[in-house]
């Protein structure tokens, strides 16, 4: 009983000696509690408030490490990245902002910024001489990036790199078969010559075989008219409706390989991915 | 007895720390109040928006002076400012009373999102009160009501607060230079009829767009008619006026040359609505900036 008591006027004797405010070291305990309890948001602001009341270093960076943290687990990589650009002026150590960098490539490419992150990662280098710049993880990022920029030969370049330097088996990588993209030109010189060409060449036979029944219907139409003395008609209706759907037909085809090449290219890349995924595991 | 006595007294020292906390927590909260708006305007100057939003809001009831409550309107204004909230913008910046240091500001933004969010009328009144500390503001005021007399096309208005442009301010000159070109262009707009319109293209498909100032649609509109004349005419002369081909043929001319026609009459109001946005555009922008470059 009397332990309980003098527990509440300790209690008590405290909070008011701190004139009722939170050290920044029990805000950083708040900012942990609210990130743990998956109130990010909550949690961000209050991580910005150890920030904004200068705390030491070693709470600030706690502070900015958490900060990033609740953005990522809010998915807001665009804003993490902005952010971490912001941070990484200030004078922390070397490591520090090493470690900053390496999070905001992270978050670039999670935001789909894949240029910005690759760019990023050029930078490292020279603003790191010192530095392990190209982590697995950092090298994951850059053939990640790469691969969803089609830049495949750089990306496998990258890939082999990152097999040498786990000491595993260079010669097995999913670059040796590279996927066999379409070509958009061949598409549209074959729907230009022959009816529904394209759309064949681009694995939909279905719609080669609509543009071919249309367009023959509009041939049709014309030259029968025509024989028939209906040349008006021939012209204005057969011709006409041969005419837009042929060249509708071209430019349909051009679409399908492009959406074919991007199906290709995402099966490619997922492929990369467990594959990097796996040997990063190891 | 005695040991009782203690024994209440010890009991009671917890209610009063608990009193003594309370006043000391309430003679604490302007300090409170000054440091949590400190701490919106941080995270407002990282561009952290949203978070600066809700530490506002969470300050509301913390607010004791009137004061207090204009800094608090002030940067929930500002916030939604730059966020594009621009309904909740003057809202709260047209709010904020005249002792604070953030009036001019206020009366000055608050004005723009007020005209940009459609409310002419009121936005004039406002302006015709905003603060004028000395001759470049007094430009920078007549500026702006020329801008609404111009989006308001009431060129009368605009003659007689275009009479305080000076053209020395570097600030101004730009802009009070285009309010002068603006000024006769719109003067000098053409007021196309759509009757018209609708006329000239009855007498030949397509004109009446060509008139309204649009002569690819124009063009566009007249090859199909043409060529479903044509056929029509083929169908007649051919098969005769029962014929299936002519009265298909014709049904569709017919179609065609009516929805030409009464696409001609749009058409005036789509161009007389374009270039009215086009210039509104125009006329809000060089308002804005002189506003940001004097009071930023």
């Amino acid at each position: 009983m009397i332990t309980r008591y003098c527990l509440i006027c300790i209690f008590l004797c405290v909070a008011c000696s701190t004139n009722g405010q939170l050290l920044p070291v029990n805000q950083l305990h708040l900012a942990d509690s609210l990130a743990r309890a998956g109130r990010f948001f909550e949690a961000g602001i209050a991580y910005e408030r150890v920030l904004f009341n200068q705390p030491d270093s070693t709470a600030q960076l706690a502070a900015v490490a958490g900060k990033i943290g609740c953005l990522k687990q809010q998915g807001r990589f665009a804003a993490a990245v902005q952010y971490i650009n912001g941070e990484v002026t200030n004078s922390y150590s070397d490591s520090t902002l090493l470690a900053l960098r390496h999070d905001q490539i992270t978050c670039a490419y999670l935001a789909g910024q894949f240029e910005n992150s690759l760019s990023l990662l050029e930078r490292l280098p020279y603003l790191h001489p010192d530095g392990p710049t190209e982590t697995p993880v950092m090298s994951v990022v850059r053939i990640l990036s790469l691969n969803e920029l089609q830049r495949w030969p750089e990306a496998a370049e990258a890939y082999r790199k990152l097999l040498a330097n786990n000491q595993s088996d260079t010669l097995s990588t999913p670059y040796r078969q590279l996927p066999r993209l379409k070509s958009e030109q061949k598409a549209i010189a074959l729907s230009t010559f022959i009816p529904g060409g394209g759309q064949f060449y681009a694995g939909k036979p279905g719609e080669a075989m609509l543009s071919i029944l249309v367009e023959s219907a509009g041939l049709y139409f014309g030259v029968t008219n025509f024989l028939a003395g209906y040349y008006l008609s021939a012209w204005g209706v057969g011709a006409a409706t041969f005419g837009s759907f042929h060249s509708g037909g071209i430019r349909r085809a051009e679409v399908l390989v492009k959406q074919y090449n991007a199906r290709q290219a995402q099966q490619f890349n997922a492929k990369v991915k467990s594959e990097l995924l796996k040997q990063v595991g190891q | 007895m005695v040991k009782k006595l203690l024994v209440l007294v010890g009991q009671a020292i917890p209610f009063w720390f608990l009193v003594f906390q309370s006043q000391t927590i309430r003679a604490q909260t302007p300090a409170d109040f000054g440091k949590e708006w400190r701490f919106a305007q941080y995270l407002s100057d990282k561009d952290a928006f949203p978070e600066a939003i809700y530490v506002l809001e969470q300050l509301e009831p913390l607010i004791q002076t009137a004061a207090q409550k204009d800094s608090l309107v002030y940067l929930r204004g500002w916030l939604a400012y730059t966020t594009k909230e621009l309904t909740v913008a003057h809202q709260k910046l047209l709010s904020v009373s005249v002792s604070s240091p953030f009036y001019a500001r206020s009366r000055y933004f608050g004005a723009y999102c007020l005209v940009f969010a459609g409310n002419r009328d009121s936005a004039r009144v406002v302006m015709e009160t905003l603060p004028i500390p000395n001759s470049t503001f007094r430009e920078l005021r007549a500026l702006q009501l020329a801008g609404v007399a111009l989006l308001q096309r009431r060129y009368e208005d605009f003659d007689q607060h275009r009479q305080a442009f000076r053209y020395t301010s570097y600030a101004l000159v730009n802009e009070q230079n285009r309010f002068n070109k603006y000024d006769s262009t719109l003067r000098a707009e053409k007021h196309r009829s759509p009757f018209v319109a609708g006329l000239y293209s009855a007498i030949l498909p397509g004109l009446g767009k060509v008139y309204a100032g649009k002569p690819k649609q124009g063009i566009a509109a007249f090859l199909p008619i043409l060529s479903l004349g044509l056929l029509t005419y083929e169908g007649l002369r051919k098969d005769g006026p029962r014929s299936t081909r002519f009265i298909g043929f014709g049904s569709l001319f017919t179609l065609f040359y009516v929805g030409n026609i009464w696409g001609s009459v749009l058409s005036v109001k789509v161009k007389r609505n374009e270039f009215k946005r086009e210039y509104d555009n125009k006329i809000l922008f060089d308002m804005h900036i002189p506003v940001r470059s004097l009071l930023n």
